[in-house]
């Protein structure tokens, strides 16, 4: 197996560095010797989107992009964009995880009293795949040496144990690509990662708990629907829109937030927003 | 959780109103108001003239009464005298209210029948293809003013309110939430009460002046009304909001309210 290439992914959100550390461990993999590609997705990386990155390697790569359920490394700096990620992972590959959360502006299903649908941190994905799990505090971690902002490198630092780079690859992909002045901290950060083992995550309220498990559902009556457009402009997510052979079609309707806006506009009654089923049944039973 | 199929009659549905038509949220919001007072379906009774608003009782799961043009406020007398049990709702249009049933509704209103009219105010006729109606602005298209109309169009609470109706309010169709909260204030109130529901007609008035369709005339109406700017068009939704001062544009809420005596009919006993 050893000619065949391998994968790894990075993902985080903007901001975080996640380009700067799949720079980091792209390097460290050609100065062992390595052939390597790698790509990334950033689309909204300034303003706090999900960004993730491929990388391959080996003795021949031909293309960047690791396939579902092949990569021998997941590292993600946040808990969710580890979620989004994890089936990219091989039976049996490891998961490196920050256990801090991000919770974005888009999971807020209820903007009165801001109840958000973000997945609660819980190890059950990942032992669900006999994955190998390493759930960091790294952000933790980081600040004990003086720097937060090393947190990145507490992560590498637990990545290259699942790794077979040698350590002065590493070290010197690191202290060649940190930003001026911070080689020490981000060497002292890796360091600490590669020691680091992984945290045990403490009991969580079931989600039940907080009566919220995901979008509101939207049923539209297309025999009453005329097609006016006027849901489909008022709502805020553009959870709507009329297709172009002018029927309406429901585009995105996990991004629903159930504020009802398409329902109480709409002059023909053709629309009904249900609660999110919480637990299996209907929150709201006789809304339909 | 305000259930509308309770209150449909699902075996009519669809509605005849054209796309984009604000009269089917007119509806809804009144829904919402008998929904909100806990009426009983069979006690309150609906009727109407002729006209597109006035097509809407065929739809309510009420008693409804479907009269014959502009006529709906004499039928309405009738109705609340002989049945003072019952909530009774007169819902017109502005053609129906103004033009034809004008001297109906003056009178209705001056006797302080315990009635509530919602006067469905598209400015224009809707239903005969789009003639000039009292209510037409100055200078707006329709079909029997290809030039822009030149009359001054009525003020209809302004004329009720004259005419001694004993509550008056207007709200705008794109404000469902204040249009339940007024129509369900001007039922409670005992005596003659008028409500002006600024609605629209997208297939003739905003068609000709070139407004848009359902959604832009959302997004027009609101722009017409005192102290909000431009709700709809940011895709963000706000309730009536009052302004600071009075720049010109629609008076919103309720207009008048005061306690009258209600009519019944009946002779006062004599001392
Ligand atoms: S507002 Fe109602 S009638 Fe208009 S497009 Fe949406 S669902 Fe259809
Ligand atoms: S309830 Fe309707 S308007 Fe509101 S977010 Fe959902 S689909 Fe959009």
């Amino acid at each position: 197996m050893s000619d065949r290439s391998k994968g790894l992914l990075l993902a985080g959100v903007g901001g975080q560095g996640v380009i700067l550390a799949s720079m980091i461990v792209a390097d460290a993999l050609v100065r062992a010797g390595n052939d390597v590609k790698q790509s990334e997705v950033h689309g909204m990386a300034q303003r706090g989107g999900s960004v993730v990155s491929h990388i391959r390697w080996g003795p021949r790569v031909s293309s960047p992009l690791a396939p579902k359920g092949s990569a021998e490394v997941l590292a993600a700096f946040e808990w969710a964009e580890g979620l989004r990620w994890i089936d990219y992972v091989r039976p049996g590959g490891a998961v490196v995880v920050d256990v801090r959360t991000i919770i974005p502006p888009g999971a807020c299903v209820d903007r009165r009293g801001w109840a958000t649908a973000y997945p609660r941190i819980d190890d059950g994905p990942i032992a669900d795949r006999r994955l190998q799990p390493r759930l960091l505090n790294a952000a933790a971690i980081a600040s004990g040496l003086g720097n937060v902002r090393a947190a990145n490198s507490v992560i590498l630092g637990s990545v290259a144990g699942f790794l077979d780079i040698d350590d002065q690859y590493w070290e010197a992909a690191i202290s060649s690509l940190v930003p001026k002045g911070t080689a020490e901290i981000n060497l002292a950060a890796f360091r600490a990662g590669k020691e680091a083992g992984t945290v045990v995550i403490p009991a969580q309220p079931a989600p039940e708990a907080t009566g919220v498990a995901g979008p509101h559902v939207i049923e539209v009556k297309h025999d009453w629907c005329k097609a006016c457009d006027i849901c489909s402009r008022v709502c805020p997510e553009y959870c709507l829109a009329l297709t172009l052979d002018g029927k309406l079609a429901v585009v995105d309707p996990d991004a629903c937030t159930g504020c009802r806006l398409c329902e109480i506009l709409c002059p023909d009654f053709a629309i009904r927003i249900h609660p999110p089923v919480v637990a299996g049944v209907a929150a709201g039973e006789g809304a339909s | 959780m305000l259930d509308v199929d309770v209150y449909l009659r699902q075996w009519a549905m669809p509605h005849v109103l054209c796309p984009g038509c604000a009269h089917g949220i007119v509806l809804r919001s009144f829904f919402g108001a008998v929904d909100r007072l806990g009426l009983d379906q069979d006690k309150v009774a609906m009727v109407a003239g002729i006209g597109c608003s006035s097509r809407l009782v065929g739809y309510a799961d009420f008693c409804t009464l479907h009269g014959t043009h502009g006529r709906a406020p004499a039928f309405a007398t009738g109705l609340k005298l002989a049945r003072p049990d019952l909530e009774v709702v007169v819902i017109t249009g502005d053609g129906d209210a103004l033009a034809i049933g004008g001297n109906h509704l003056i009178h209705a209103a001056r006797r302080n029948v315990d009635m509530t009219v919602l006067m469905l105010n598209n400015s224009i006729y809707g239903m005969t293809g789009g003639q000039a109606a009292p209510t037409t602005p100055q200078g707006s298209i329709a079909s029997t003013t290809p030039q822009g109309s030149v009359e001054t169009p009525f003020d209809a609470c302004r004329l009720l309110a004259g005419a001694g109706a004993s509550f008056v309010g207007r709200v705008l169709a794109a404000n469902p939430g204040a249009m339940t909260d007024i129509i369900a204030d001007a039922m409670a109130h005992r005596g003659f009460a008028f409500v002006e529901v600024v609605s629209d007609c997208p297939v003739y008035y905003g068609r000709y002046n070139k407004i848009g369709e359902g959604a832009d005339m959302l997004t027009w109406m609101t722009r017409l009304e005192q102290g909000v700017a431009d709700p709809l068009a940011e895709k963000r939704f706000v309730e009536f909001v009052p302004g600071a001062g009075a720049p010109a544009g629609l008076a919103t809420g309720v207009l008048q309210r005061e306690e009258r005596p209600v009519f019944t009919g009946a002779r006062k006993a004599t001392p």
